[in-house]
This record gives structure tokens, C-alpha cells and sequence, in this order.
């Protein structure tokens, strides 16, 4: 028998500036057997992808009118343990430095009040192991982000595409000792 | 693709900023200058500068040695000078107030109060809008906020070209007549080239990206916008260019570019106020932080202050009720915005200077965890109140009114520079999550930890 899916509208949370993910992770946990997640929020939830495949879960993602997003996590068997989902595949139009892998990890940071992109994406980083790139969508040039990038031995690259509205950054994990210095 | 860091010295703006507040309204409570005294007497003099240089330029060049960083996202090319800077405008403003006091017949000395004044200060503001314009002058092409800053700096070069031949003239150091005769009819020029295109007109242009970031709403460049910034700019222009043309050249009164000028100003205010609504109305965050909801009660002190301007204008009142529209302009408006965006930036700062290395590498609070703002709410409420009560005293010449309501103001004040104390020492944030080596309490107006020691 199929359960009903589990409804979570994370927007309230996401309106007063505050961080759903751990809400979220339990909504999960308490998931019954076969049990679907159905999430609502304020922006595409892309890094959750990623995290919730490894869990075990395929998604299907919907605008749902005024920039708010529908998504239906599923359990898939078939999925889980592989290690593979459409996020580790390159973006096709991410442009990769000579000799820089393809971005392992993507994050839409656009929708998020400052300064939750930087700390997002700086808590994604310490996930990376070193020599692999994420890259981050961003509403404006990072400019706080950048000398705490510095000092952990990251690289990074980034500009505006071409509409003026997002801001496109690619990071490199530092290598060995770089990250301590 | 440059990183900006923390400006060294802005909480240092900051602390001297508030100390300058907390000065004015003592002696608001205290009798001292309008509207107990008249609106030219020094005593006044000392009120009006006190406030317009030592809180509202000192907080904007704090905050603007912070900000047209991130607004251009080029670091500051003389990370060094604002120290200096600062340096020079509070000595300058300590020698112009004593100045005013010795013009007011107290024993003060008798140095050449009011031009060593005016070196200090212009000095100061010099150094100021040499460092901000380099900055924004490396990033070109710059975006529609940063040109409202570049018109703000060019205004307040004409305050200072002003007030230094003010000073110069009495100070008794030139009796040159066409310096003389800019002396006796000029301050109209200097004070709305002040409050109005250096304190307001830079205050919108910042506003425009603050609202926008915190409340997420869209930041699109809009054609209402730059009518704003043009008939702004034009309104500074005719300031500038037309009063010195008037009174010099044409040897005619000050009246028609005073018109003109607040003619486009009140243009640019309207636009200004469409975008503004449209910003709150578009935004994506439904519950607002404190500091865009105070932001909004100052935002109405402005569009107050602009039609009473008006209404006075017309009604041939201005010079009987100027008074009272500049107290409105500049602690409804600049103040209530000033308070209340310092509630954030002060949050902001301190919370990356703490915890800025530890992102990501170890639980850390969020922004909104240095604040308690149902702690803070009442303190701005308050204040709000008692400049509305202190604006009608001073509108029906009721000074022990305007008294009475000036405590309230410099309580509020007080209980808000409380808040950002503890802010400051992070005293809100659980103990579990203060950083290792905090030692916040010794640098309450310094960058709290130097990032090389941890």
C-alpha cells in the first residue's frame, strides 16, 4: 500500500529568513516506508538534490505560480547507492577553468537573504574533498564570500551572465596544505 | 572579482556618530539652541552642526567607507585613510563648535576657533571623497545607487566650499565682499546642499540596494529610478551652480534656484517614494526584520518633511517653520533611518568578524541571533513618538514641549545604543556558540578580533 504523501511547506520558515534544512532532514527521518516528501518552498531546493538522493529519493520539481516551488521526493530504489544523479553531471553551460573538474555539487543560492548564500555555500565546501568544484547561482557578486574563500586556499571563478541578474561563481576546493594556511 | 573586507575603522564612525546623537539631544533637553533660541543663533549653530556633522556625516562616511565597496564590489583604494579622516573630522568639529560657543559669548579663548574648524573638516571630507571617488572611479562602469553616492560627494564638496568661506568670513579672516555677501545670503544653499544632497540624496541611493537585499525584493534598474537620480542631481546642480550665479553675478536674491532646486527635488521624492513602495510591495520576505520596519517609519518622516516643506514654501511661512521641517528632515528621516539600518550593519559586522573563518567549519548563529529585537521594538517606537510630539512643538513654538520630547528621544537613544552593546559583546548569542578567544567586551568600537589571531 502507498502512503499519502508527507506534506512540508518550508516558505514560513524561508519568509523569516530562517534556515529549513534541519526541519526538513526530520521530516524525512519520520518518513514512512515508501512514504513521498512533498515540499514546498520559495525557490527550486536544488542543493537538497543532491542530499536527499543519497538518501535514496528522486524528486520532481514544478513552479507552482509566485516563484514557489512544488517538489516531490520518491523513494527510488533504483537509485540509491549508485552514487549518481543528474546533479553530478556537468552543467551544460558551466564553464569550467582549463583543467578544473566538472563541478561535483551545484547550489541556487538566488532566492536566499544575505549573507545565507555565503554561509550555504562555505558549509557546502567543507563537504568537497579537495581538488573538486561546486558551482553557486547568486543574485549579486559575492564581495564577502571572496576573502573567506581566500583564506581557506580556494580558488574561484565568476561573472555575471549576460541577463545581468545571476551571478555564476565556481569554486575549487584547495589542495592539501593550501586549506590550512 | 574582488573581495571587500571589513572596513577597520566604521564601528569606530559609528561610536563617535551615536556619542554625537546622544550630545545633541542633551542639550535639546537642555534648552539649548532651537527652538528655545533662535533658528541663526550660535547656540543653534552648535545644535544643527553638532548633529548634521558630528552624527549624520560622521555615520554616513562610516557607513559609506563600508558600503561603496560592496555597491561597486572594489575594495577601498586607501584602506588606511579613514582613520585619519575620522581623525580630522572630529577635531575639526570640536574647533568649529567652540567656535560657535565663543561667537555665543562663553569664555572660550581666543584661538581662531571657526577657520581651524573648517581646515579640520575640509581636510576630513576631503580625504573622504577622494578615497570614495577613486573607489567608485576604478570600478566605472558603476551602478544606479553609486551615482546617488557620487552626486551625495559632490554636494557635500559644496557644503564644505561653503562652510569653509562661512567660516573664514566670521571667523574675521577675510573681508572680501563677494565672500562677505555669499556669508549673508548663503546659508539657505549650504544647509539644503547638507541635509538635502549630500544626507538625503546619498541615503536614498543606499537605501535602494539595502531595502532591496534584505527584504529580497527585485533589484531591477527601473526608468522611474533614473528620473529620481537625474532631477536629484539636476536639484543639486541648480544649488550649486544657480545660488553663487544669483548672488554673485546677477546680484539678485537666492529665491528662484531655492525654488527650482526643491521643484526637482520634490520630483525626484516622488519617484523615489514609487520605487520604495514598490520595493516593500514586491518584496519576496513577508516578515520584515526590524531594521526595514523602522526603515519605513523613516521613509514616512521624509515624505512628511518634503510636504511640509512645500506647504510652508507656498504658504510664505518658510522662515518662521523651517526650523521645524529640518528637525523633522533630520531625526525622522536620516535618524529613524540611521538607527534603524545600524541595528542591522552593526549585527552584520560583528557577526562576520567573529565568525566569518568559522562558516561552515563549526556551528555558528545566525545574524539574527546577535539581536533581540522584541527587546528593541519598544526603544524605536518610543523614539519615533517623541520626534513626532518634538516636530509639532517645535511647529507651535512650544518649547518646554519640545523639551519634554526631546527626553523621550535622547531615552530612546540611549536604550538603542544599549542594544548595539550588546550586540557588539554578543551578548545574545548562548555560550555554546561564541567564538573560542572572543574578547568583544575590549573592542566595542574597534573590529572586534583581528582575523590573524585565530
Amino acid at each position: 500500500m502507498t502512503l499519502v504523501p508527507h506534506e512540508l511547506d518550508v516558505r514560513p520558515i524561508l519568509h523569516d529568513g530562517g534556515e529549513p534544512f534541519s526541519v526538513i532532514l526530520q521530516a524525512v527521518g519520520q518518513l514512512g516506508p515508501e512514504q513521498a516528501l512533498r515540499l514546498l518552498s520559495t525557490f527550486e531546493p536544488v542543493p537538497l538534490y543532491a542530499v536527499l538522493a543519497k538518501k535514496g529519493f528522486d524528486h520532481a520539481a514544478r513552479e507552482i505560480g509566485g516563484g514557489d516551488w512544488e517538489v516531490m521526493f520518491t523513494p527510488s530504489f533504483a537509485v540509491a547507492g549508485t552514487g549518481q544523479n543528474e546533479l553530478a553531471q556537468p552543467a551544460p553551460d558551466s564553464s569550467s577553468p582549463h583543467g578544473w573538474p566538472e563541478p561535483s555539487r551545484h547550489q541556487d543560492n538566488r532566492d536566499l537573504a544575505p549573507p545565507e548564500p555565503m554561509v550555504r555555500a562555505l558549509a557546502a565546501l567543507e563537504e568537497l574533498r579537495p581538488g573538486e568544484t561546486m558551482s553557486v547561482l547568486l543574485r549579486r557578486e559575492p564581495v564577502f564570500l571572496f576573502p573567506e574563500l581566500g583564506k581557506r586556499g580556494h580558488e574561484w571563478r565568476g561573472g555575471f551572465e549576460a541577463d545581468g541578474k545571476t551571478y555564476r561563481l565556481l569554486v575549487r576546493k584547495a589542495i592539501g596544505k593550501e586549506e590550512a594556511a | 572579482m574582488n573581495g571587500v573586507s571589513l572596513s577597520r575603522w566604521t564601528m569606530s564612525y559609528f561610536t563617535a556618530a551615536l556619542l554625537a546623537l546622544l550630545g545633541t539631544e542633551v542639550l535639546m533637553v537642555a534648552g539649548f539652541g532651537f527652538p528655545s533660541h533662535g533658528i541663526q543663533a550660535p547656540e543653534t549653530l552648535v545644535l544643527v552642526h553638532l548633529v548634521a556633522v558630528g552624527w549624520l556625516s560622521i555615520l554616513m562616511c562610516g557607513a559609506l567607507n563600508q558600503f561603496v565597496p560592496v555597491l561597486v564590489a572594489r575594495p577601498l583604494v586607501h584602506p588606511e585613510l579613514p582613520v585619519v579622516a575620522l581623525a580630522l573630522l572630529i577635531s575639526g568639529l570640536a574647533c568649529l563648535l567652540v567656535g560657535f560657543l565663543r561667537m555665543a559669548g562663553y569664555p572660550v579663548g581666543a584661538l581662531p576657533w571657526l577657520p581651524l574648524g573648517a581646515v579640520g573638516l575640509t581636510a576630513g571630507f576631503a580625504l573622504t571623497i577622494w578615497n570614495l571617488g577613486r573607489t567608485m572611479w576604478t570600478a566605472r562602469p558603476i551602478g544606479l545607487p553609486a551615482w546617488f553616492v557620487v552626486a551625495g560627494l559632490v554636494s557635500l564638496a559644496g557644503v564644505i566650499s561653503l562652510g569653509t568661506i562661512f567660516s573664514l568670513a566670521l571667523g574675521g579672516w577675510t573681508t572680501n565682499s563677494t565672500l562677505m555677501r555669499l556669508t549673508s545670503a548663503g546659508i539657505p544653499f549650504h544647509a539644503a546642499l547638507g541635509l538635502g544632497g549630500w544626507l538625503t540624496f546619498t541615503a536614498m541611493g543606499v537605501s535602494y540596494r539595502l531595502l532591496a537585499m534584505f527584504m529580497l525584493a527585485p533589484e531591477e534598474e527601473h526608468r522611474t529610478s533614473r528620473i529620481a537620480l537625474l532631477t536629484g542631481s539636476a536639484s543639486i546642480l541648480v544649488l550649486l551652480v544657480g545660488g553663487p550665479l544669483c548672488l554673485l553675478i546677477l546680484e539678485r536674491s537666492a529665491t528662484h534656484p531655492l525654488v527650482i532646486s526643491l521643484a526637482l527635488a520634490t520630483v525626484s521624492l516622488a519617484f523615489y517614494g514609487y520605487d520604495i513602495i514598490r520595493l516593500y510591495r514586491t518584496r519576496r520576505r513577508q516578515r520584515i526584520e526590524l531594521n526595514a520596519r523602522m526603515a519605513a517609519w523613516a521613509l514616512g518622516g521624509l515624505g512628511l518633511a518634503t510636504i511640509l516643506l512645500l506647504v510652508v514654501t507656498i504658504s510664505g511661512e518658510i522662515d518662521r517653520r523651517i526650523g521645524a521641517v529640518a528637525f523633522l528632515l533630520a531625526f525622522g528621516w536620516l535618524t529613524g533611518l540611521g538607527l534603524a539600518k545600524l541595528y542591522k550593519i552593526v549585527a552584520f559586522l560583528t557577526w562576520l568578524e567573529c565568525y566569518g573563518e568559522l562558516l561552515g567549519r563549526r556551528p555558528t548563529p545566525r545574524v539574527q541571533d546577535l539581536v533581540d529585537e522584541p527587546r528593541a521594538l519598544p526603544w524605536f517606537w518610543l523614539y519615533f513618538g517623541c520626534v513626532g510630539a518634538a516636530s509639532i512643538a517645535a511647529l507651535l513654538d512650544g518649547s518646554l514641549a519640545f523639551q519634554i520630547a526631546a527626553l523621550g528621544m535622547l531615552v530612546a537613544t540611549a536604550a538603542i545604543c544599549k542594544q548595539f552593546i550588546s550586540i557588539r559583546t554578543l551578548g545574545s548569542v548562548p555560550a555554546s556558540m561564541l567564538p573560542d578567544d572572543a574578547v568583544a567586551r575590549l573592542r566595542l568600537f574597534l573590529p572586534i578580533l583581528q582575523q590573524s589571531r585565530r
